[in-house]
C-alpha cells in the first residue's frame, strides 16, 4: 500500500467575524483554510497530516460533486475534533498530527474520516509503572524479534572525541 | 486500535534497535550459543529450550531490565512527519529560547579564551600527563591560581531568562489582566492541579506508610520498616527494575539504597564498564579542556564548602572530568532541547571533517553543577560505579532542570507548578511576598536547579532522590519547594523584604529542616 504525496494548495486564512473586523473588540475564534487540489485526476484520499499551530478544535467540510447536474454540496466529515485538550495551555498546540481514513468499508464517504493519531506524549509512561506482566508480554514480542535478527557485532562506542589524535580547540563555533 | 498496534510495533522496533548494539545483545548470543551443549537443549525444540534457559538462568531478566530501562529514558517514537527537533521539544519558540541562551553562553566562554589566551583544549605535553597521572586521586590538593575563571552563568542568570519566556501567539498585553499570571512564569504550560498530584504520587497520601516519617500510620514505624526493608531485600533478589521503581516510592532503606539505584537505573557495572571509565580517564590525562577549570572553581566554590561534601573533593573531580569527555552523554541530546556546542580542530575552521563538539560530552558545566554528583558520594565509592550513576541520573533527569523545554519534569514546567500551587493554595502568602517585591520562585527557583542538593540534609535529600527515582519524573521538586513554603508561611508573612525572607530560620538553611516535616506539609496537600 504505497503512499503517494498528493500536491494541494493551502490558501491563507480566513476569519470568521460578526460585524466590523476593525471595530469590533473581540477577536474572531474561528478560522478557515480552504485546501484544493489542482490535480485533474481523481485519487483516492488515505491520510491528511499537519502541522498543528494553536488550534483547538478542527472540522473539516468537503465540496462534493455527485453529477455534473446536480449543484455541488458541502459535507461534513469532522466535526469539532480536539487537537488541544487544554485550549488554554500548550498542550498539542504544535503537534503533528495525522487523519486517517478508516479502514471499515461499510462507513460512506462523508464518514469517512476516522479518529487520528493519538497526540504523541512522550511524558505517558513516566506517570505510572507500566503493568509488568504487559512490560514481560511486550518483552517476549521483542525477543521474537531478536531472534529473527541475525548476530551483529556491538555498537558501543568506544568514545573518541578527536579528529585523528587532535582535540586542539580554540574557539567555539556560532554555526 | 489499529493505531495502537502500530504504534506499540515502532516502539518495539526502535527497542530492538537499540539493544542490538548494547553488550547485552551480544552476551545473549554467546549464553545461547553456550546453552547448546547442555543436555536439557534439544534440536526439536530449540527455540523454547533457550528460551527456557533464560528464563532459569535470569538473562531473560536482564533483557527485561534493559528493555524497562529503554522506555523509562527515551520518548516514544514521534509523529512520521515530526523532524528530530520536534522531538527535543516541540514548542518552536521554546527551541528559539534555548538556542539564543546556548549563544549566550558560547559567547561568554569564547571571550573568556580571548581574554585569559587559553586554548578550549590542547593535548598536555608527556611530563604534564605524567604528573597529572600520578595525583589522580588526591586532586583536591592542588591550588591553581583560577581568580581569573568565573562560572559561566549561575542559577539566578537563567532564571532572568525563563521569566522573559513568552509564548508570542498568546495574547498577553502590558497591563494587568485576569490572563497574567501572577507568578514569574509567563508561559501557559499544562501542569498538574492537586486532584492530578494526588492522583500521581499516590503512594505518598498519608494513609500509606513512609520510611522515615514516624507518625503518618496507625501501624508502629517498627513494625513498618522492619516489614519494608524485608520487602526490599525480595525486591533486590529479584533483581527486577519495575518492582525496585515501584518499592523505593515509599523510600529506600539506607543499607539498600545504593543497590537499589543501580537496579533501577540499570547499572550493573560490568568488566567493560569499568574499561569504559578507565578509557575516560586516560581521556583526561592526554587533553586539557578549559571546562576542567571550570569545574575546578565549581568543586572549589559549592561542595568544597560544604559540611557534608568537602570530604568527596577528589571522587568529584575524577567523576566530573570523565563525565566531560564522555560521548555517550551525547545521545541524549536526541530528547533534550539543548544542543553540544561546535567546534573545529585548530587551523580546519569550518571544514566539517573537523568538526567536534565542545566538551566532548556537549554539557557546559554551571555554578552548582558539581552538587549533582556529591550526594551521591555517599552511596558509590567505586569511582567507576559512581561514574556510572551520575551519567544516567544526568540523561534522565539533571538535564532537564537547565534546558529551556516544555517538558513536564522540565525547569519551565516546575517553576510554573511552584507558583501555581503556591497561588493556589496559599494565596495570601503568595500575595504578601509579591507586594513586598520576593517572589517566592526567587527563592526556590536555586532549590529546584540543584534537585535541593546542598540544601536539605544528606538523608533527607536521598529520600527525595527516591522518589524522583521511583515516579521518574522532577515534579516533586516544585511540590517539595511549595510545602517548604508552606511550612515557613507563619513566618514569612511577617517578613517584609526579600533578603528578609530568605534569612536563616526562614528560609535559607534548610539542612536543620526534616524531610518528614515537609511530607506532613505536602500530605496536607493531599487532604485537599
Amino acid at each position: 500500500m504505497s503512499r503517494v504525496l498528493v500536491p494541494c494548495h493551502v490558501k491563507g486564512t480566513v476569519a470568521l467575524q460578526v460585524g466590523d473586523v476593525r471595530t469590533s473588540q473581540g477577536r474572531p475564534g474561528v478560522l478557515v483554510i480552504d485546501v484544493t487540489f489542482p490535480s485533474v485526476a481523481p485519487f483516492e484520499l488515505q491520510e491528511i497530516t499537519f502541522k498543528n499551530y494553536y488550534t483547538a478544535f478542527l472540522s473539516i467540510r468537503v465540496r462534493q460533486h455527485t453529477s455534473a447536474h446536480t449543484p455541488a454540496k458541502w459535507v461534513t466529515c469532522l466535526r469539532d475534533y480536539c487537537l488541544m485538550p487544554d485550549p488554554h495551555s500548550e498542550e498539542g498546540a504544535q503537534e503533528y498530527v495525522s487523519l486517517f481514513k478508516h479502514q471499515s468499508p461499510s462507513v460512506t464517504f462523508p464518514k469517512w474520516l476516522s479518529h487520528p493519531v493519538p497526540c504523541e506524549q512522550p511524558a505517558l509512561l513516566r506517570e505510572g509503572l507500566p503493568d509488568p506482566s504487559r512490560v514481560s508480554s511486550e518483552v517476549q514480542q521483542m525477543w521474537a524479534l531478536t531472534e529473527m535478527i541475525r548476530a551483529s557485532h556491538t555498537s558501543t562506542r568506544i568514545g573518541r572525541f578527536d579528529v585523528d589524535g587532535c582535540y586542539d580547540l580554540n574557539l567555539l563555533s556560532y554555526t | 486500535m489499529l493505531q495502537e498496534e502500530s504504534d506499540l510495533s515502532l516502539i518495539i522496533a526502535q527497542i530492538v534497535q537499540k539493544l542490538k548494539g548494547s553488550n547485552l545483545y551480544s552476551q545473549l548470543e554467546r549464553q545461547a550459543w553456550a546453552s547448546l551443549q547442555r543436555p536439557e537443549i534439544k534440536l526439536e525444540s530449540l527455540k523454547e529450550d533457550i528460551k527456557e534457559f533464560f528464563k532459569i538462568s535470569g538473562w531473560e531478566k536482564k533483557l527485561q531490565n534493559a528493555v524497562y530501562s529503554e522506555l523509562s529514558v527515551f520518548p516514544l517514537p514521534s509523529h512520521p512527519a515530526a523532524p528530530p527537533e520536534h522531538l527535543k521539544e516541540p514548542l518552536v519558540y521554546m527551541r528559539k529560547a534555548q538556542g539564543s541562551w546556548e549563544k549566550r553562553i558560547l559567547k561568554s566562554l569564547n571571550s573568556m579564551c580571548t581574554e585569559l589566551s587559553i586554548p578550549l583544549a590542547r593535548k598536555r605535553p608527556a611530563g604534564e600527563q605524567k604528573e597529572l597521572l600520578n595525583k589522580w586521586n588526591e586532586m583536591g590538593t592542588d591550588e591553581p591560581d583560577l581568580s581569573l575563571f568565573r562560572p559561566v552563568y549561575a542559577p539566578k542568570d537563567f532564571l532572568e531568562v525563563l521569566i522573559n519566556l513568552r509564548n508570542p501567539n498568546y495574547e498577553n498585553g502590558d497591563s494587568l489582566s485576569f490572563r497574567t499570571h501572577l507568578g514569574l512564569i509567563q508561559v501557559p504550560l499544562k501542569v498538574k492541579d492537586i486532584p492530578e498530584l494526588k492522583e500521581c504520587f499516590v503512594e505518598l497520601g498519608l494513609n500509606i506508610g513512609q520510611l522515615g516519617i514516624d507518625d503518618s500510620t496507625q501501624v508502629p514505624p517498627e513494625l513498618f520498616e522492619n516489614e519494608h526493608v524485608r520487602i526490599g531485600q525480595k525486591v533486590l533478589a529479584e533483581q527486577d527494575s519495575a518492582a525496585a521503581q515501584q518499592y523505593i516510592r515509599q523510600g529506600s532503606p539506607t543499607a539498600l539504597r545504593a543497590e537499589l539505584w543501580a537496579l533501577i537505573l540499570n547499572i550493573s557495572s560490568q568488566p567493560e564498564d569499568v574499561l569504559y571509565y578507565e578509557q575516560l580517564k586516560t581521556n583526561v590525562i592526554q587533553h586539557d579542556l578549559l571546562v576542567d577549570s571550570l569545574i575546578y572553581k565549581d568543586v572549589k566554590l559549592t561542595a568544597s564548602n560544604d559540611d557534608y561534601y568537602f570530604v568527596f573533593e577528589d571522587y568529584l573531580y575524577q567523576v566530573l572530568l570523565c563525565f566531560s569527555r564522555d560521548t555517550s552523554v551525547l545521545s541524549h541530546f536526541a530528547f533534550n532541547s539543548a544542543s553540544p556546542p561546535k567546534s573545529y580542530i585548530r587551523g580546519k575552521l569550518g571544514l566539517e571533517e573537523y568538526a567536534v563538539f565542545y566538551p566532548p560530552n556537549g554539557v557546559i558545566p554551571f555554578h552548582g553543577f558539581s552538587m549533582y554528583v556529591a550526594p551521591l558520594c555517599f552511596l558509590y565509592h567505586e569511582p567507576s560505579k559512581l561514574y556510572q550513576i551520575f551519567r544516567e541520573m544526568y540523561v534522565r533527569f539533571f538535564f532537564r532542570l537547565h534546558s529551556i523545554s516544555s517538558h513536564p519534569s522540565g525547569i519551565v514546567s516546575l517553576c510554573l507548578l511552584f507558583e501555581t500551587l503556591l497561588q493556589t493554595y496559599l494565596p495570601q502568602l503568595f500575595y504578601h511576598l509579591r507586594e513586598i517585591g520576593a517572589q517566592p520562585l526567587r527563592i526556590s527557583f536555586k532549590w529546584m536547579v540543584r534537585a535541593f542538593s546542598g540544601y536539605l540534609a544528606t538523608d533527607q535529600l536521598l529520600l527525595l532522590w527516591d522518589r524522583i527515582l521511583g515516579y521518574n519524573s522532577l515534579e516533586i521538586l516544585a511540590v517539595l519547594a511549595a510545602a517548604v513554603f508552606a511550612f515557613r508561611a507563619v513566618n514569612l508573612m511577617e517578613v517584609t523584604s526579600l533578603a528578609a525572607a530568605e534569612k536563616k530560620n526562614h528560609l535559607r538553611e534548610l539542612k536543620s529542616m526534616y524531610l518528614d516535616d515537609i511530607v506532613k506539609i505536602h500530605g496536607l496537600f493531599w487532604l485537599f
